[in-house]
């Protein structure tokens, strides 16, 4: 697992919001999206909707304003994580990610984050448009050139 | 046309929002208890500021006896110096907003980089030196077995972290680096000088409030007089930083910065109430008024209380309407699903 992080195409979510609840049911045992740690921003009234996952910086900020130090770089996976038996619920590191990726447990009272389920996120599995995929970081752009080549060739294609 | 006239403005007003659905809401993370916090955290150590200036220049002194104990306490000097007593009571807000209360102490750990682990060692430095100052200004006798020098160098000390502790609260914001509301040093400086105005009223209040019954007489109506010309300065100063704050900010639009809308939110959105009567009215035009009244009939010092009152609150809603107006950038994947989504409608609305 080391070096995968989670791809999002927004264009393929339906919005079902099922990574949220295996999120929550895998993380904390109950259904409840509140406590999940993928979230799903939408655009109802143009039908888009955008898994919003944790980007995993190479300089993240959360990190940096995290008084505790619960919210560090993991440098042998190559990941942020947060140590929730150190975070103090300040919500300082929701405040600062550009992503608005840290969310706010309202049961545990800490903050939460994706960790890829240990290499098995289960987001990935159960996802049925396959809008959510683990892969190489390295292949990221691969995936998006391919995607931006395909839509090229429709719009191209005659009698489109 | 018209109706694709119609959905184009619906698209482009759910856009602005993309965030947090259809309209722009204020954010909800730090609310109400972080801005008490920041608030209590400014006026404490602009009151001490203020105070410590006028303690060094007018030496006023008031010893009353304590029975049956015989101790003498200096309660001019414990007046002017009360500012940690506010910060010391404003901190534990912070403590309450923390999800796991009981982990507090860990909010020291990373000083390196973090904001507010530094603010959590700023302002128990602050208090613990100011409420010495407090302590010894108390005391006659403790003051005469430490030496001037040594009450001069504790209350410098103080007073430096008392100016921490007002820019702290600004700069913790602006240490979130992507609100563009809280991203600017002119955030720091706002809160300062209104750390210094609601600190100067707060011991206006306070001389006054002692001054009927304990302090008769000890502080001379033209210190009254010259706080209140001081408060006044400060008021019109610090309107016009809230213009100039206001005007930058609604500047930054570009890479997705949404201090356009963080400005819009507070200037005709959802907090326009709390902007223009909480925060110019109360803050701003109603005190100024009425000290301008009270500089002409002094023999109303009711005048001052509202005025007071009325400063007080505009401070405190200042702090929690740029909070809740703090509006995270848009990140460039949303700039491009939007931009995309718009290009879309275009090509269709030329079809």
């Amino acid at each position: 697992m080391h070096g995968k992080v989670l791809f999002v195409d927004p264009e393929k979510c339906t919005g079902c919001r099922n990574c949220e609840m295996v999120c929550s049911v895998f993380h904390s045992g109950v259904s409840n999206p509140t406590r999940s740690r993928i979230r799903i921003l939408k655009w109802e009234e143009v039908g888009l909707y955008l898994p919003m996952v944790c980007q995993h910086c190479e300089t993240p900020i959360c990190t940096e304003v995290c008084p505790t130090k619960a919210c560090h770089k993991d440098l042998e996976n190559r990941r942020v994580v947060i140590d929730p038996k150190k975070c103090i619920g300040c919500k300082t590191c929701i405040m600062a990610c550009p992503f608005g990726h840290p969310f706010f447990d309202p049961i545990d009272r800490v903050t939460c984050k994706c960790d890829y389920c240990d290499g098995n996120p289960q987001c990935v599995l159960f996802c049925n448009p396959k809008a959510v995929s683990y892969i190489d970081a390295d292949l990221i752009n691969v995936e998006r050139k391919r995607e931006a080549a395909k839509r090229i060739a429709d719009f191209l294609r005659p009698g489109r | 046309m018209g109706s694709s006239k119609g959905v184009e403005s619906k698209m482009t007003g759910s856009f602005n929002s993309s965030r947090i659905g259809r309209h722009l809401k204020p954010q909800h993370h730090w609310g109400w208890i972080i801005a008490i916090y920041l608030y209590l955290a400014g006026m404490g150590a602009g009151s001490f500021i203020i105070g410590t200036l006028i303690h060094w220049f007018t030496g006023s002194t008031k010893l009353m006896e304590i029975r049956p104990f015989t101790l003498q306490l200096d309660i001019a000097k414990a007046t002017l110096l009360w500012g940690p007593v506010l910060v010391a009571i404003g901190a534990p807000f912070l403590i309450l907003d923390l999800g796991i209360k009981r982990r507090f102490l860990y909010a020291c750990l990373n000083p390196k980089t973090s904001w507010v682990a530094r603010g959590f060692l700023i302002l128990s430095s602050f208090i613990l030196f100011g409420l010495i100052s407090l302590i010894l200004s108390l005391s006659p006798d403790l003051r005469t077995y430490i030496g001037t020098d040594g009450i001069r160098g504790l209350e410098t000390v103080a007073l430096i972290l008392a100016f921490a502790t007002a820019l702290y609260t600004g700069i913790l914001l602006k240490s979130v680096k992507h609100v563009a509301l809280w991203n600017t040093y002119l955030l720091p400086l706002l809160f300062l000088i209104s750390a210094l105005s609601t600190g100067s009223m707060s011991l206006l209040m306070l001389i006054l409030g002692m001054g009927r019954t304990l302090l008769q007489g000890i502080f001379s109506s033209s210190l009254i007089k010259f706080l209140m010309g001081v408060e006044q300065i400060l008021i019109i100063i610090e309107g016009i930083v809230l213009v100039l704050y206001l005007y930058r900010v609604n500047q930054t639009n570009d890479q997705g910065a949404q201090g356009g809308l963080s400005v819009s939110l507070l200037l005709k959105g959802e907090l326009k109430l709390l902007f223009w009567l909480g925060i110019v009215f109360s803050g701003f035009l109603f005190p100024f008024i009425l000290e301008s009244f009270f500089s002409r009939f002094p023999e109303y010092p009711a005048l001052v209380w509202f005025a007071g009152i009325s400063l007080l609150l505009g401070g405190l809603l200042l702090r929690y309407g740029i909070l809740m107006a703090g509006v995270k950038n848009q990140i460039p994947m949303e700039r491009w699903i939007e931009a995309q989504h718009l290009l879309g409608r275009l090509s269709l609305k030329e079809k």
